[in-house]
């Protein structure tokens, strides 16, 4: 048990290196010089700069030193949780990041666990009769969902509770400018307030990564219809329904830990652009206002953070794996 | 002959239908989609089916040109992934000394977000069509390699291929006449998952102002829609965002009809049930 938990940690640490490496290697190995001012659109503008200045500048960035130093130095800022500055807001990439975390992060828990919920419903409905008319049209809708893109689920729920019916706001994370007063009904206020501001892009996120788990539990649960234990707690006389929540459900449910692992790299990739729609001030929006001014030092934050977090949930699945795997060995 | 689903009809005339758009752009585009030709943001008329953007671009000509850079984005994309695949899967079934490295380098990529890293990579070398085009293939070979791979090595040890082996076939040999023709069965899939994929992509990239400067696209027409903070206001909306929004849509449909149209052909063929 310990032995595979080690091999497990050893494995991911070489993964973590990776992002790391890549991170810093990107920039450098890419075509482009930090010290051309290209706009990069084959628009070069006209800023003059000098030999000796292009020198003098190098050294204060130090990119001239030898590479292996510079790797030294990034793992060693990276280790206090220094990740640079960023160009087009002159504060540290940490501060902004930080400051924007919870936002997305209240999102993407919104978010999974909504669509977690919704698809073992769904899939389960669909699953108990595999084959039927019922199962075919929500495998097909769920089939759908999938291949519209989140900006395009997004700008829908937009028109239609933002402009057709009024019931949300159009765009923002709070109401700015209102005097909701102080204390605890302050409080209470404004946490409403938040969450009027999150449902639709809350629901947008939940909605693009529903029909993963439809599939997975559907599946699941069309493979349990010939287990003997089920066609005996029919025989037993259990209504169909305890049958679905007492025994097939904690059947189903591992196969909802991994996906629920492996769906967070695609909210998060979904959140990037469903905050741009609903300009959630989150990180997916700073990514945004990143691609437009050409800010690479909070972009490679953002991938950084994003490939860690990926990782780490990853890990966190196949750990839960081992614990239940052994646990199960054990008893028997 | 086998009796393919509706939908899969459906989705092979709306891909023609988009091809010949695409092909016949100039032809019928009335505009020039670059050029400013009448007030800004005017509802629909006789001229401008579709009314004008913010420039007071032909929104139509917009929409019939931005067909184009999606086919081309989808079709290149999906060379240049399959290619990449099927090089690193042969080698990785193949070569003994390459394997451990490139299925390194696929677990690495499979596990990274993908949008994020694409995002870096395009505003470090700056984003163009054909640097989309690239970055785009370059990131979404290694699911395909992974298969490729499997049926390389089950094809390896198979009697058919030691008996190649035995009658003298070079490694070279073997390698296209018996492991490449085994994973051929694979490859249907393999090119609408890109195709989707890089209209997915693309589309999304361009939303995110990430199309290149000069090129016209759905997705960057909906871009420069959501640029403007009083979109809501203007009667011209709704014909700033249903046309994109509807052909990019439908585009993706098409593919995913066809694509599921093909696998159960695929896996009736292999049940046996429609063969003699």
């Amino acid at each position: 048990m310990y032995h595979r938990i080690f091999q497990l940690v050893g494995r991911y640490l070489v993964l973590v290196l990776g992002v790391v490496l890549i991170n810093f290697f990107l920039p450098r190995m890419l075509p482009g010089d930090p010290l051309d001012f290209s706009t990069g659109d084959g628009l070069d503008t006209a800023v003059p700069i000098t030999a000796s200045a292009r020198t003098q500048l190098a050294a204060y960035y130090h990119l001239d030193d030898p590479t292996l130093t510079q790797l030294r130095s990034y793992l060693v800022d990276l280790f206090v949780g220094d990740l640079g500055l960023s160009i087009s807001r002159s504060v540290p990439v940490a501060d902004l990041i930080l400051a924007r975390l919870p936002w997305t992060l209240a999102l993407l828990l919104v978010s999974l666990v909504f669509s977690a919920g919704m698809g073992t419903v769904v899939g389960m409905v669909a699953g108990w009769t595999p084959g039927k008319r019922r199962d075919r049209l929500l495998v097909s809708i769920s089939g759908m969902l999938a291949a519209i893109p989140e900006f395009l689920i997004a700008m829908s729920l937009l028109l239609a509770g933002a402009v057709g019916l009024k019931w949300f706001p159009l765009y923002g994370g709070e109401t700015v400018f209102t005097d909701t007063g102080r204390g605890a009904s302050y409080s209470i206020r404004q946490a409403l307030d938040i969450a009027w501001h999150l449902i639709l892009p809350a629901a947008t996120l939940a909605l693009a990564g529903v029909s993963a788990f439809i599939l997975v539990t559907r599946d699941a649960t069309a493979g349990l219809q010939n287990e003997p234990w089920l066609i005996a707690a029919r025989a037993k006389g259990l209504s169909e329904r305890q049958i679905a929540l007492r025994h097939a459900l904690p059947n189903v449910a591992p196969h909802l830990i991994t996906f629920f692992g492996l769906r967070l790299g695609g909210v998060l990739s979904g959140a990037i652009v469903v905050e741009r729609v609903f300009s959630v001030p989150g990180l997916g929006l700073l990514g945004f206002q990143a691609i437009g001014a050409r800010d690479y030092p909070v972009l490679q934050a953002l991938f950084l953070l994003s490939g860690l977090g990926v990782l780490l949930a990853a890990f966190l699945v196949e750990l839960t794996y081992l614990c239940i795997g052994s646990a199960g060995r054990s008893r028997r | 002959m086998t009796r393919r689903p509706l939908l899969f009809w459906v989705g092979s005339v709306l891909l023609a239908i988009f091809a010949g758009i695409a092909v016949l752009a100039p032809v019928l585009a009335l505009h020039d989609p670059r050029q400013p030709l009448a007030l800004p943001l005017s509802t629909p008329s006789r001229h401008h089916l579709l009314g004008t953007n913010d420039l007071g671009q032909d929104n139509l000509s917009r929409l019939i040109y931005g067909t184009r850079s999606s086919l081309i984005v989808a079709v290149s994309v999906t060379v240049l992934s399959t290619a990449l695949s099927w090089i690193a899967g042969l080698a990785a079934g193949f070569v003994h000394r390459l394997e451990s490295l490139l299925i390194g380098l696929v677990d690495l990529l499979l596990a990274l977000p993908d949008l994020p890293l694409i995002l870096l990579v395009l505003t470090l070398i700056g984003a163009t069509q054909a640097n989309v085009i690239l970055v785009l293939g370059l990131l979404s070979w290694p699911a395909f390699a992974r298969v490729v791979r499997a049926i390389v090595i089950g094809a390896r040890v198979s009697p058919y291929v030691e008996a190649s082996r035995a009658l003298g076939g070079t490694s070279a040999h073997i390698i296209v006449h018996h492991l490449l023709p085994a994973t051929l069965d694979a490859v249907p899939t393999k090119l609408v998952l890109t195709v989707r994929y890089a209209v997915f992509a693309e589309a999304t990239l361009a939303f995110l102002g990430l199309s290149g400067g000069n090129t016209i696209s759905w997705g960057e027409m909906l871009n420069q829609t959501f640029r403007d903070p009083l979109l809501f206001s203007r009667d011209v909306w709704p014909w700033l965002i249903f046309p994109p929004t509807v052909a990019i849509t439908a585009l993706i449909l098409a593919t995913v009809w066809v694509g599921s149209g093909l696998t159960t052909h695929r896996t009736t063929v292999r049940s046996g049930k429609f063969l003699p």
